[in-house]
């Protein structure tokens, strides 16, 4: 048994001799159970050529198993009452369904039925194209997409954190259903998998359960760990977007850490404390967060100030090192060149001074009610307990949180000198050539 | 569970100034709070020429209120643990706090200041001006957004509450001045024709002797309701809009409908389900995105409100193939209002919907939404617990017909936007 700390509830844990590892969170009352299935493959286990292959595996998860024909998986969790989905991240994938506790057979089934055997047929490979294309172009409407692409392309020149997980163009017209099939073969199997499943259930049985249903799988799925390492970045990189809209719109990046790192609180508290948000341990209701934090430093230096309606930071929990962004879309009227001195100016004197005692004290805070709340519902636990444990483990949540209270002022402030160094930085700007609108 | 601790049904009592105050006990295991409150202060009371006014009052109500300037608010929020939120839609504002159950006092101190004594600051004034007008220009090119504002346009006539997304333009926005958002508040933020509903394990005489202290303020009057223009017009239109440099091409159909009061609602809420609402058994998605390959997103909305309401079918599609999706939307709509569902489809999505208010049960927060839509809509406390019954009677003839109510084509239309041309 791992016991957590905080509102954490009790997980029960063991592995297969296949090695698909098991996390079982039972909630006294739950009027529901929640089935997630995470796989330690996502665009991170891409190559150029087949950028994008794990968001697209993602897609013909539910196009066909050998139990469950193209739709039956949608049919069988809707028609129990619940609700089914999945999405695709740099470090892994996810599935999930949540189904009223009397159903939780259902989603046990499918996911030991299509965990090393979804069909991938060609037929289905091709009608899917269209629809990944169609995905694609839907966020290439955005400029922050387009932004946070050329960041990204920018910031790594050898790290499959390159390209977005959603895959390059080029590569979702070209992949073939044989590579995807190689690629689905090659990654996803118990080895890679880990099975969580929270909510209204009994432990014993439901954990013979998965035994007698997962067990009979082979033990598959190649080793996931990236070898390139990406090299350090010798002056700052620049790029100039303009496109279509009326969104003048700035990011900068600097490198950051991985999430292990005994530099990542510290880091986190830069972000929560410039962009309002405790990352990992925010509260809000729902699966959202707050759209705007006013007591965060940037949005008082450039929203409150009139330079932009918009602004925060981001840093995101990765298992290699990634990046942590800046970005802000400037008034009207407001040139690009001023946003990003001003916020030059946040950087600079953060760096020199580090965080207040009160924005320490109210960051601490946030952390704290945060992860009181986390845990609400069997859909938010399995999500939470899975998204831990697929990036390092159960038990390293506890661990980061008690490092998150402890840290202190001047760690903070020395970490940010190290963080924003300019020889590392990135910035992506887009220009709006309008359009559309009368001006 | 006892029926004073389901959270499926509500408990209706009187607050100060005809304040009507609803209450539902927290799902299983919650531990956090929901409050909400509702008034009669949606864009469809924003006077000509000011339109923008109902958006800016809602979100400069979470920008300082009471003793707190915007700063101090949000400081307050964070040390409470909750989240203070409002937005609009054409017939009210809703303006809602959440955060840990032991919070829920304080929470819902910071309502009733939001509600009754909001700050009107002019430098907060500024920056939401700056921020909407940011929208507008949105609007205008994101292919979706315009997509949705010229459908409205295109269907509802001048004058009509639900013709506009109620953002107004620059030159409205740029007209409004503190004073006007405070008569504004005055007459629209009220008790008669408002609602509170929380989400509590507090007993409801509890809440009564709360919210009864903390509301004290609001004022008894309750404005009238807009006129609604009749809509004219008997053939569907058509419009299409090239935004060059896009990526995807948004499609949307769409036409007026009924209001949630009508005694067809249910069936119709049905056939809306099997047409596009319940999204990956729906004829859309399947035809559209599983069989078609067209398109990433393929649904429809019934949207029914208090005065009338709206449906919508809608795709995001490519620039190559937005010529293929048009007509089978508008195929989709019309078996639906022209050929009763077959029972097995109707069975299936009836189940699944069902199985949908278990599902949110999961939550405070998503028990709370059941609870509000109840309340708005005055439909009785044990709404939620009759429902199952209320769809599990209704035959396949019965939602055809009224898909037929609910879904009028003849003044509808279809707007396609986005990088038309370049197919």
């Amino acid at each position: 048994m791992i016991r957590g700390a905080g509102a954490r509830p009790r997980v029960e844990s063991f592995r297969l001799a296949n090695g698909l590892r098991v996390l079982l969170a039972p909630l006294a009352g739950s009027p529901t159970s929640s089935v997630w299935v995470w796989y330690q493959v996502g665009s991170k286990n891409e190559h150029p050529g087949i950028t994008g292959a794990s968001h697209w595996v993602e897609h013909m998860m539910f196009e066909g198993s050998p139990r469950y024909g193209k739709g039956a998986i949608d049919r069988a969790i809707i028609q129990v009452g619940g609700e089914l989905n999945a999405f695709t991240d740099t470090d892994f994938t996810a599935y999930f369904s949540t189904v009223p506790r009397d159903h939780l057979s259902v989603p046990l089934d499918i996911e030991s039925d299509r965990m090393t055997r979804a069909l991938l047929t060609d037929r289905e490979v091709e009608r899917e194209r269209t629809v990944i294309h169609s995905e694609r172009e839907g966020n290439e409407n955005w400029p922050e997409f387009r932004v946070e692409e050329e960041t990204y392309q920018l910031a790594f020149r050898i790290h499959p954190y390159r390209w977005d997980a959603l895959g390059r163009r080029e590569d979702i017209e070209r992949l073939t259903p044989e590579e995807l099939r190689t690629y689905y073969q090659k990654f996803y199997g118990t080895r890679n998998a880990l099975l969580v499943v929270a909510g209204g259930f009994e432990p014993r049985s439901t954990a013979a359960e998965i035994r007698r249903r997962f067990s009979k799988l082979p033990p598959s799925g190649a080793d996931v760990t990236v070898g390139q390492t990406e090299p350090t970045a010798r002056g700052e990189r620049r790029s100039e977007l303009s496109g279509p809209g009326t969104t003048p719109y700035l990011q900068m990046a600097w490198r950051s850490p991985a999430l292990y790192d005994p530099a990542t609180p510290a880091t986190m508290l830069i972000d929560t404390v410039l962009g309002g948000e405790s990352r990992l341990f925010s509260a809000g209701p729902g699966w959202g967060r707050a759209a705007e934090h006013p007591s965060a430093r940037l949005c008082r230096a450039l929203v409150e100030t009139g330079i932009a309606v918009r602004a925060t930071s981001e840093w995101r929990p990765r298992i290699y090192p990634s990046l942590f962004t800046i970005q802000a879309q400037a008034a009207r009227g407001v040139p690009l060149a001023r946003l990003e001195s001003a916020i030059d100016a946040v950087v600079d004197r953060f760096t020199k001074k580090g965080p207040t005692p009160l924005e320490m004290n109210d960051a601490r805070t946030r952390i704290r009610r945060g992860a009181a709340l986390a845990y609400e519902g069997a859909s938010r636990t399995g999500f939470r307990l899975g998204y831990f444990a697929v990036l390092h483990s159960p038990a390293y949540e506890d661990r980061l949180f008690s490092q998150l209270l402890a840290v202190r002022a001047d760690q903070v402030r020395d970490r940010a000198r190290e963080l924003f160094r300019p020889d590392s930085r990135v910035v992506v700007r887009y220009e709006p050539t309008g359009g559309g609108v009368d001006e | 569970m006892s029926s004073a601790n389901d959270p499926l049904r509500l408990e209706y009592a009187e607050g100060p100034n005809g304040l009507r105050i609803a209450r539902q006990s927290p799902p299983p295991r919650a531990v956090s709070f929901s409050a909400t409150y509702v008034g009669p202060a949606g864009w469809a009371y924003d006077g000509h020429g000011q339109e923008g006014t109902a958006r800016v009052t809602a979100q400069l109500l979470t920008s300082g209120a009471g003793t707190r300037n915007r700063i101090e608010l949000a400081r307050f929020l964070d040390r409470a643990g909750g989240t203070l939120t409002a937005h609009c839609d054409p017939e009210s504002a809703e303006v809602s706090v959440w955060g840990p159950a032991d919070s829920a006092p304080a929470l819902l101190g910071v309502l009733a200041d939001a509600v009754q004594r909001p700050r009107f600051e002019g430098a907060d004034l500024e920056r939401v001006r700056r921020q909407l007008v940011e929208r507008q220009l949105r609007e205008m090119t994101q292919p979706g957004a315009r997509a949705d504002r010229e459908l409205h346009l295109a269907v509802f006539p001048p004058g009509h509450p639900y013709r506009t997304t109620g953002m107004g333009d620059r030159r409205s926005v740029s007209r409004l001045r503190s004073t006007d958002l405070g008569k504004f508040h005055a007459r629209h933020f009220t008790g008669g024709g408002g609602l509170l509903v929380a989400t509590t394990s507090s007993s409801t005489r509890s809440l009564v002797r709360t919210i009864g202290r903390l509301f004290d303020d609001v004022p008894s009057t309750s404005p009238p309701p807009p006129p609604m223009p009749r809509i004219g017009g008997r053939s569907p239109k058509s419009l299409t809009i090239d935004l060059p440099g896009r990526s995807q091409v948004e499609v949307r159909m769409g036409g007026p409908s009924i209001a949630r009061s009508d005694p067809s609602y249910p069936a119709a809420y049905l056939a809306d389900e099997v047409l596009g609402g319940a999204t990956l058994l729906s004829r859309l998605f399947t035809r559209v995105r599983s069989r078609g390959g067209l398109a990433y997103h393929a649904s429809s909305q019934l949207e029914a409100m208090r005065w009338g309401g709206y449906w919508t079918a809608e795709a995001g599609t490519g620039t190559d193939r937005w010529r293929r999706v048009v007509p089978m939307l508008r195929q989709e709509v019309d078996r639906i209002v022209g050929e009763p569902i077959p029972t097995s489809e109707l069975d299936l999505v009836r189940e699944s919907r069902l199985g949908e208010v278990a599902l949110a049960l999961e939550s405070t927060s998503d028990a709370h939404e059941l609870a509000l839509d109840v309340a708005y809509h005055e439909l009785p406390e044990d709404h939620w617990v009759t429902w199952p019954s209320v769809l599990r009677s209704l035959r396949p003839e019965e939602v055809r017909r009224a898909a037929e109510l609910a879904f009028d084509r003849r003044h509808s239309a279809t707007v396609v936007v986005g990088p038309v041309r370049r197919g």
